[in-house]
């Protein structure tokens, strides 16, 4: 299977990225707004696959615009890129949603597993063409792997409760987590 | 400290996931720190996983942009300190506590000392009645002004109320227009795409070698269309008139509109039975029982 791999962040983008940061940090109220449209259609999709409902990821990609503003002191850019944090600042707000009583009523695992919704919704989205899309990236994983990476990153489980959840030893989720993440960080290599 | 063990123990994929506690992301972060070998696995990891992320994206409703920003403004307003803390003398002073009896005659009361509550309690009456009167005056013109504010406003916001029902009258109007416009591309797309129908190249005869036209041709339903790619431009009171030729024969197929022409539409032409050809002449508007052959300006066989 060939594959185009993505290449690094180029220096462009890597450059708005640091003096978006730098703006931020200044509290640049002018900064938000470019951020929104840099950054609100990965957010936005990240959070709709983890609560399913459009109305409920609306309100958390508003409640993660409030949250990034104002917890940006604490953004380390030594530790990581501002796209890894914002993301993990959003991806946590969208867990503790689901997590929330409201969210509780339906089974856990069961709307996961529903791949083909997740790939409709991943046709519907405007693809940055540097970035290898949905497709490409699962077809690369075999369903067993991705089905824990998206327990793990949509579903907020840590790896003992996932094997709990999936009725499979700890050794072997580790395995296959760490397999499948290294599939993913191969491709964008 | 064993690289490779510590690499294989899939901490790095849990912090990367965000499932550990802060002090285990701590050590993470330490062990990063000093072990290049675990920064660049770490690294690799997180950028899978944002990789992962990022091809989920999808973009949000338009009308979002201005919902979200907005509430990020309002909440920045909100936990501000407030800037004018002098903003509450400002309020409506009639509701307040017995200790702002004085607040209402501000500006009367501008020549007593502020500390004065008592002193002013205790005016003479005719004073106290002046400055009764004097509200009064102040209340009414206030109502007054407050009145004719309000007539303003009133005004102003039938206006707009008209302005806005004109402007969605014009935007659905417009919306129809552009609805009709798309059936009827849809319509003629769905001719072009049909297996039936035959495309006939018309080019152009040495009057007008640029001429180009294309007709498309069911047999089966007789219907022809036609498709103007470039036509001479025409004399006043003169049309395009198209031609079936069938054994020789011409056989009228009908006007081209104007639009059709100029090549701004396709049109339906009148049904033909049979044709080996298709001929296009210039002719006075309305066009003619037979082809004036000395305009002809573009044929082609079937």
């Amino acid at each position: 299977m060939l594959l185009v791999p993505a290449p690094p962040p180029d220096s462009v983008a890597l450059e708005t990225e640091l003096l978006l940061v730098q703006r931020l940090r200044d509290r640049d109220e002018g900064a938000m707004t470019i951020f929104y449209d840099k950054y609100s259609a990965a957010l936005y999709g990240v959070i709709l696959r983890i609560v399913k409902k459009e109305e409920t990821a609306e309100d958390v990609l508003q409640e993660a615009m409030v949250k990034i503003w104002h917890s940006f002191p604490s953004y380390d850019a030594g530790k990581g890129r501002l796209f890894t944090w914002v993301m993990n600042v959003s991806r946590n707000l969208a867990i503790d949603k689901i997590r929330s009583k409201q969210y509780r009523v339906g089974s856990r695992t069961q709307p996961l597993e529903d791949s083909s919704a997740a790939l409709r919704l991943a046709a519907d989205s405007s693809f940055r063409p540097e970035h290898i899309g949905l497709q490409e990236m699962t077809r690369q994983l075999n369903p067993d792997q991705r089905q824990i990476v998206d327990l793990l990153y949509f579903g907020g489980f840590t790896q003992s409760e996932v094997a709990e959840e999936l009725n499979l030893p700890l050794g072997t989720v580790k395995t296959r987590a760490r397999a499948a993440i290294k599939v993913l960080s191969k491709l964008v290599r | 400290m064993d690289v490779q063990h510590y690499i294989e123990s899939g901490i790095l994929e849990e912090y990367a996931l965000g499932v550990l506690s802060a002090d285990e992301r701590a050590e993470v972060e330490q062990v990063a720190g000093h072990e290049p070998a675990v920064a660049r696995e770490l690294a690799a990891i997180v950028s899978g996983l944002d990789a992962y992320a990022e091809a989920h994206a999808v973009t949000p409703p338009a009308a979002l942009r201005e919902r979200v920003l907005q509430a990020w403004e309002d909440s920045i307003r909100e936990t501000e300190p407030a800037a004018t803390p002098v903003a509450a003398p400002a309020m409506p002073a009639a509701p307040a506590a017995p200790r702002m009896t004085v607040a209402p005659t501000e500006p009367a009361a501008a020549s007593v000392p502020a500390e004065g509550e008592a002193v002013v309690r205790q005016l003479p009456a005719a004073a106290s009645a002046g400055r009764t009167r004097w509200l009064i005056a102040a209340s009414i013109a206030l109502l007054l002004v407050s009145g004719l504010g309000n007539y303003l406003l009133y005004n102003r916001l039938k206006k707009t109320e008209n302005s806005l029902e004109l402007a969605q009258a014009e935007q659905s109007r417009y919306a129809a227009t552009q609805q009709a416009a798309l059936n009827e591309r849809d319509q003629q797309l769905a001719i072009l795409r049909n297996q039936s129908f035959k495309a006939v190249e018309l080019k152009g005869t040495p009057k007008a070698p640029e001429a180009l036209a294309r007709v498309y041709y069911n047999a089966s339903t007789k219907a022809v269309y036609v498709d103007v790619r470039n036509l001479p431009a025409l004399p006043e009171g003169k049309q395009y008139q198209l031609w079936a030729l069938d054994n020789g024969q011409p056989v009228d197929a009908g006007m081209l509109n104007t639009d059709t022409a100029t090549g701004d539409s396709i049109q339906q032409m009148k049904n033909i039975a049979s044709a080996q050809a298709f001929a296009m002449t210039v002719e006075d508007i309305g066009g003619k029982p037979a082809p004036t052959m000395s305009t002809l300006t573009v044929i082609g066989n079937i």
